[in-house]
């Protein structure tokens, strides 16, 4: 089958019913889109489909016929971010890393849709999406961030926008 | 194994229908979100599976007070319907996030069955309360009958659509289980129809959709109504919650609905 | 030091937001084999008749290892500390959790792996297991281990961590009141976004290379070179990002089935644990069982504590004796109580064996201690605030194990919450600092404490 990922047309041979996160993964070797828990219950595997937020794991890969697919390797390159990837990079919004993926692009659709920095609608539209790490309040201060359209100075890292400390580090 | 499963892909409901002929061996995928990780598991392994994402079944027409729902319409699009069937609208954006209410089905949510340890299909809920027909293919034809009796008789059927009249007003009460999907424990839905009937529904319980019939009859009368609620209905324990608990809020999301309604009239 | 108080960027931030960064799972290494386990469906039984031969006869599965591959069975992962070694890598003749691994299989794929599992032939007699720590020690309790169900190495063959300190008995005397607590909190599992994983290569060498998700590579080198009886240089663990761990990746796994199976396969062999996998039979945080009994005067003062922990270490001991001792010290929390009983019981149980997680036994005894705080205020009818400043750590204070502090921080911290929940503190608990203590914060009961620690 025919299946277009971050712009690259691929002839893909795989198990008929192949999930799309196993085709990328083991087929194509894009190993952004991770296996957290493969039933669409942690939003590790979340790609593109055309440009909407979709679960890898709960695709049938010959499903997508046609259809473009976007991993996180196509918002934008080491030197060449994006807006989004400096945001989460300039406001720490990654720890262990491996949400971070499947975050990333959910928000990607988000903004696509015109979301806003209203941080009630960020945490909404990343409800499928869970970390174990960060505590979410700096991720959902990158998306605000990148949905303002600020500039990142990537050099330095971002105090929390969302937290009171109430005094130390 | 799936190594061996024969994909079948139809672009047009007639081609679908066809290729599902009597059911026999086919496993009906909507969006995937349920069956793709039964398979993954090693719980399920489809000789033939029949996808439906572009049979041209995700359909939503209104036609006056008709509304008709195709069963390979995604939940979120339920949304459309917020200001005419409000709580069939408030229950689908109550299932799981935004990736999932794209990616599932109407069909699929309705027709899930049994899920492990914690129940599934949201949706029948409302489409209860609304007296939803299904209209379904398989060995002998197409069908349109009452959801009820087609979800009792669903082997070897393929959902095409459901059917209803649009109420004069709805109401929706839910409790949810915080995570990341907000799993439903239990809810309420009730309908007033244009002809002055209420008719109420719950699911979470055991054999998940049910009507409150006893509930129904006492209707002018919340107290009572929530009260009767019990007798229509089993309650059993399960990953979310207990049948103590589930016996306890059901009365009080019976009472919830049936205020919302009176103050909608 | 250009770093210290600087917000520098993640050394791994970009690589993490343009999806580069490397997980065990994402290495990729030609002919690499799935593995997938058989596991115990049962909490406690007997195990005969383990027959592999229908899983190995299966075409695509290239090894099978079970108890009788593993050159060392019973390895401690701690016996430097003083625990000795009680847990199999891979269950024989009995099961005393479900999802103790029994036998795994390496094959060609994933689904085969799981065919071959299903194939393979076992009996159980099952046992009735004991999931109630309280129960441990009933007569007529199950036993988890041959003697009993409790961890009975702590130094000196003792059942138990003590610490006795001071005089219990006059403080509880001289009370004018004893405020009780029973506090149990549950097991929490870890769930990292990632879950378990190795990936096990082995060179044409003869050596080993190990892709591991462990947080403490030195550390699971060891294990698997015990396990395996190979000296170290045999091995090379590759350590990397890893996916959330939480102190739930120090348990070494899954590396060692790994190895075993790349020797006996020749072949890369992975692990990749599935999310139910990690839910049902990877360790947790240990329940815990607390009771604690303050002898307290009316002005707040705490004069002494009995305490009794129960930790459930689940089926084995892994390091739940290091972690009860951690708990010990840390007994009477941010503050100085100068009589002391406190006995603590590592318990087992046929539940997954427990094991370390952000704060390895400290958590559930600064919960304990804490909200015992605030019960000793209520049942006092004092300020909650004011009780912790008094009885606060304070330089020359010592701890239940006679670390003398010298930098304690309880004072500023109380003052930084009361002042964050714009609470106003009474003059002269305003004023407190944490110098030595003196006049009115030297009652009587203290004296002897601060003049001779070592006494004590």
């Amino acid at each position: 089958m025919k299946l277009t990922v971050n712009g690259i047309a691929h002839d893909v041979v795989s198990a008929p019913l192949a999930t799309l996160l196993d085709v990328l993964r083991e087929d194509l070797g894009i190993t952004s889109p991770k296996a957290g828990c493969e039933q669409g219950g942690c939003g590790a595997c979340t790609v593109l489909v055309d440009g909407e937020p979709q679960r890898a794991c709960l695709t049938p890969a010959a499903s997508l016929e046609g259809l473009e697919v976007t991993t996180v390797e196509g918002l934008g390159a080491p030197e060449s971010l994006s807006p989004l990837q400096q945001a989460f990079t300039h406001h720490y919004a990654a720890q262990c890393g491996f949400c971070t993926s499947g975050m990333m692009l959910a928000a990607e659709g988000y903004l696509k849709r015109g979301g806003t920095d209203d941080r009630e609608a960020i945490q909404e539209a990343l409800a499928g999406h869970v970390c174990r790490c960060t505590g979410y309040v700096k991720i959902i201060d990158a998306v605000a961030a990148a949905a303002r359209g600020d500039s990142f100075d990537l050099t330095v890292t971002a105090p929390s926008a969302g937290m009171t400390n109430l005094g130390g580090v | 194994m799936t190594q061996g499963t024969e994909v079948l892909f139809p672009t047009s409901a007639n081609e679908a229908i066809a290729q599902f002929g009597d059911g026999s061996g086919v496993t009906v995928i909507g969006g995937g979100t349920i069956v793709m990780p039964e398979i993954t598991y090693g719980r399920m392994a489809p000789t033939k599976a029949l996808l439906l994402s572009r049979a041209g079944l995700d359909t939503l027409e209104v036609d006056g007070a008709s509304v008709t729902v195709g069963a390979a319409l995604p939940i979120g699009r339920l949304a459309e319907l917020a200001e005419d069937v409000t709580a069939l609208a408030q229950c689908a954006l109550n299932v799981a996030d935004y990736e999932i209410r794209r990616q599932g089905t109407v069909g699929g949510n309705v027709c899930a069955g049994e899920g492990h340890d914690a129940p599934r299909g949201d949706l029948q809920g409302p489409f209860l309360a609304l007296a939803a027909e299904a209209c379904s293919v398989g060995a002998d034809g197409e069908r349109t009958e009452p959801l009820d009796d087609f979800l009792a008789h669903r082997a070897g059927r393929l959902l095409l659509d459901l059917r209803f009249e649009k109420p004069a007003a709805s109401a929706f009460a839910a409790i949810d289980y915080p995570h990341t999907h907000e799993y439903t424990v239990l809810a309420v839905t009730g309908v007033r129809t244009t002809g002055g009937e209420t008719r109420l529904a719950a699911t979470g319980l055991a054999g998940y959709g049910t009507r409150l019939r006893s509930a129904e009859a006492a209707s002018s009368d919340p107290e009572q109504a929530a009260a009767a609620a019990l007798k229509d209905v089993t309650v059993g324990d399960d990953a979310l919650a207990s049948g103590w608990y589930r016996e306890r809020t059901l009365p009080v999301l019976v009472r919830r609905v049936l205020s919302e309604l009176e103050e909608a009239a | 030091m250009k770093a210290v108080g600087a917000r520098l960027p993640r050394y791994d931030g970009i690589e993490h937001v343009t999806g580069r960064t490397t997980y065990v799972d994402d290495v990729r290494v030609p002919g690499t084999l799935w593995a997938k386990a058989l596991r115990s469906p049962l909490h406690s039984a007997t195990m005969s008749g383990l027959d592999v031969s229908p899983a190995e006869a299966m075409p695509g599965v290239h090894a099978v290892i079970t108890a009788a591959d593993v050159p060392l069975l019973e390895y401690g992962h701690l016996s430097a500390l003083g625990i000795p070694a009680d847990e199999p890598l891979l269950a024989k003749d009995e099961v005393r959790y479900k999802g103790q691994p029994i036998a795994i299989v390496a094959a060609e794929d994933e689904e085969t792996a799981m065919a071959a599992v299903d194939a393979i032939e076992v009996d159980f007699d099952e046992r009735p297991p004991l999931f109630d720590i309280r129960k441990a020690f009933d007569a007529d309790a199950p036993k988890v281990h041959p003697w009993g169900n409790w961890y009975p190495h702590f130094e000196g063959e003792m059942d138990r961590r003590q610490i006795r300190k001071g005089s219990i008995d006059e403080a509880f005397d001289r009370a004018d009141v004893i405020v009780q607590g029973v506090y149990r909190p549950a097991a929490i599992e870890h769930v990292p976004l990632e879950t378990q994983v190795s990936l096990a290569v082995p060179e044409a060498n003869g050596r080993l290379t190990v892709y591991s998700c462990t947080q403490a590579l030195y550390f699971s080198m060891g294990v698997i070179a015990a396990h395996l009886q190979v000296p170290l240089n045999k091995l090379k663990v590759v350590g990397g990002t890893v996916g959330g761990g939480f102190g739930g990746k120090v348990d070494t796994a899954s590396e060692t089935m790994c190895a075993l199976l790349a020797q006996k396969s020749g072949r890369p062999v992975k692990w990749r644990w599935t999310r139910e996998e990690e839910f049902l039979c990877s360790s947790t945080r240990a329940p815990w069982h607390m009771e604690i009994a303050d002898a307290v005067t009316k002005d707040g003062w705490i004069l002494g504590r009995k305490m009794l922990t129960l930790h459930d270490s689940g089926a084995y001991a892994r390091f739940s004796p290091y972690g009860l001792t951690k708990h010990s010290f840390h007994h009477t929390g941010a503050y100085t109580i100068p009589n002391l009983s406190f006995d603590g019981f590592v318990i087992f149980t046929n539940r997954v064996p427990t094991t370390a997680m952000r704060g390895f036994g400290v958590t559930s005894v600064s919960f304990a201690t804490e909200t015992h705080m605030s019960r000793v205020a209520n049942v006092l009818g004092l300020d909650p605030y004011e009780v912790r400043l008094k009885n606060a750590n304070r330089i020359g204070d010592t701890s239940p194990n006679r670390i003398v502090y010298t930098d304690p921080s309880t004072v500023s911290v109380v003052k930084a919450l009361a002042g964050g929940m714009e609470v106003e503190l009474a003059p002269e608990y305003a004023a407190m600092t944490r110098d030595p203590r003196e006049g009115d914060l030297l009652p009587e009961h203290l004296v002897s404490q601060m003049a001779d620690p070592e006494a004590h």
